[in-house]
């Protein structure tokens, strides 16, 4: 859990009340994001743990730390996923 | 000498000089900003581009010297752009190859410099046709090449509306509002369009395919500035005319697709991002169907979104 994640340098961010786009500059992809997927992209620019992105949730929305967590996870893989997050993050 | 659109050309060829500079003048730009293009006339080939990281019909984009900046390079006839990172002008290098062909090399090669260089100083290309309506609303339909915008634009000029472009238009953020400006070119219709309209005449566009009708030729006044209140995503179709509000975020992501050069150098990326944001939040945005029944009343358009 101590592990660190820090964005793909090469995003760009849109907030868009209630919901945001990402920009891939490196992949020269585009994405729509939720609000709580906007959140913690936001939180990411600097290096975050998966509880430090538990607690982004859990200060906006009305969530058990459990379902704040699975959310986290999930997120984190559909970040893996899409290249997201930034090669060098973790330690 | 600098032209009236803000961009200066030196070029020791005084011919070359001279046709960039009427060209320039022709496009009408109002830009504030002081743009160079510097440019020589060489048979020398150019350095090979390396990896691109954008490609358009006949052209490439790649990154400069040291990897900083950008280089483009014109394959119709060899032709080569270096922009130094953060500068305001642009090295041209042409074949005389290129010179021989010159209106084709500005109306691609050098307009997608200018487009370039115009970003650096907060002009944001956009693919869009621009119009005001009747009631003063500023418009802006954006899209490919097949969606309609051109001969939607004719159809709207001949009805009593203002139009700015047909393709090409640039943001810029002035105090809270996101304008649009556009220089002054034919709006270019391909012959469905024109049978559509049913105009005779026109400049003929041999190697776009096209013919091209000035604004005010079909009877418009040429606008060089609109604020966009309502933006159009348009298709065409074959029925009736129709329009359906579109959600921001969904309109941001259609902006970006048709303002690709948002993805060019990572340092202009983001603001480039906020401006299209923050039209997407100015402006009222519809996905419309272009039906044949809006040639018999062209301001069903206004109705529709009212």
């Amino acid at each position: 859990m101590s592990e660190r994640y820090l964005r793909h340098p090469d995003l760009r961010l849109a907030d868009v009340e209630g919901d945001g786009v990402v920009l891939h500059l490196g992949t020269r992809r585009y994405f729509s994001v939720s609000e709580s997927g906007l959140a913690l992209l936001q939180a990411l620019e600097s290096p975050c743990t998966v509880s430090e992105l538990v607690t982004v949730l859990l200060e906006r929305y009305e969530v058990t730390p459990e379902q704040a967590e699975e959310s986290v996870l999930q997120f984190l893989e559909t970040c893996r996923t899409a290249d997201l997050l930034a090669p060098e993050a973790g330690g | 000498m600098t032209a009236p659109s803000g961009i200066t050309v030196r070029c020791p060829d005084p011919a070359v000089r001279v046709a960039l500079e009427a060209w320039l003048a022709g496009l009408r730009l109002s830009v504030q900003a002081r743009l160079l293009l510097d440019v020589v006339v060489s048979d020398q080939e150019p350095e090979p581009l390396g990896q691109a990281l954008f490609e358009q019909p006949e052209m490439r984009f790649g990154l400069g010297p040291q990897g900083r900046g950008l280089r483009v390079v014109w394959d119709h006839a060899t032709a080569l752009a270096e922009l130094p990172a953060g500068a305001t002008m642009a090295s041209v290098r042409l074949s005389p190859g290129a010179v021989a062909r010159l209106d084709r090399c500005t109306r691609t090669f050098l307009l997608a410099v200018v487009i370039l260089l115009l970003r650096r100083v907060g002009w944001y290309h956009l693919h869009a046709a621009t119009a005001i309506d009747p009631g003063g609303q500023g418009w802006l339909f954006t899209g490919n090449a097949h969606v309609g915008k051109s001969t939607t634009a004719a159809l709207l000029a001949t009805s009593g509306w203002q139009i700015g472009t047909d393709d090409a238009a640039f943001l810029e953020r002035v105090a809270d509002r996101i304008l649009v400006h556009t220089a002054h070119a034919p709006i270019a219709l391909r012959e469905g369009g024109r049978r559509l309209l049913a105009k005779a005449g026109g400049i003929v566009l041999p190697d776009r395919g096209k013919v091209g009708f000035w604004p005010e030729d079909l009877g418009a006044v040429w606008t060089p500035l609109v604020s966009p209140d309502i933006v159009i995503f348009p298709t065409v179709g074959r029925t009736r005319t129709t329009a359906q509000p579109i959600a921001r975020a969904e309109a941001i992501a259609e902006l970006v697709r048709w303002s690709a050069w948002v993805m060019l150098e990572s340092d202009l990326a983001q603001a480039h991002l906020d401006v299209l944001t923050q039209l997407a939040g100015q402006a009222r945005c519809y996905r419309v169907t272009l039906g044949r029944d809006l040639f018999a009343r062209p301001n069903r358009l206004i109705e529709l979104v009212t």
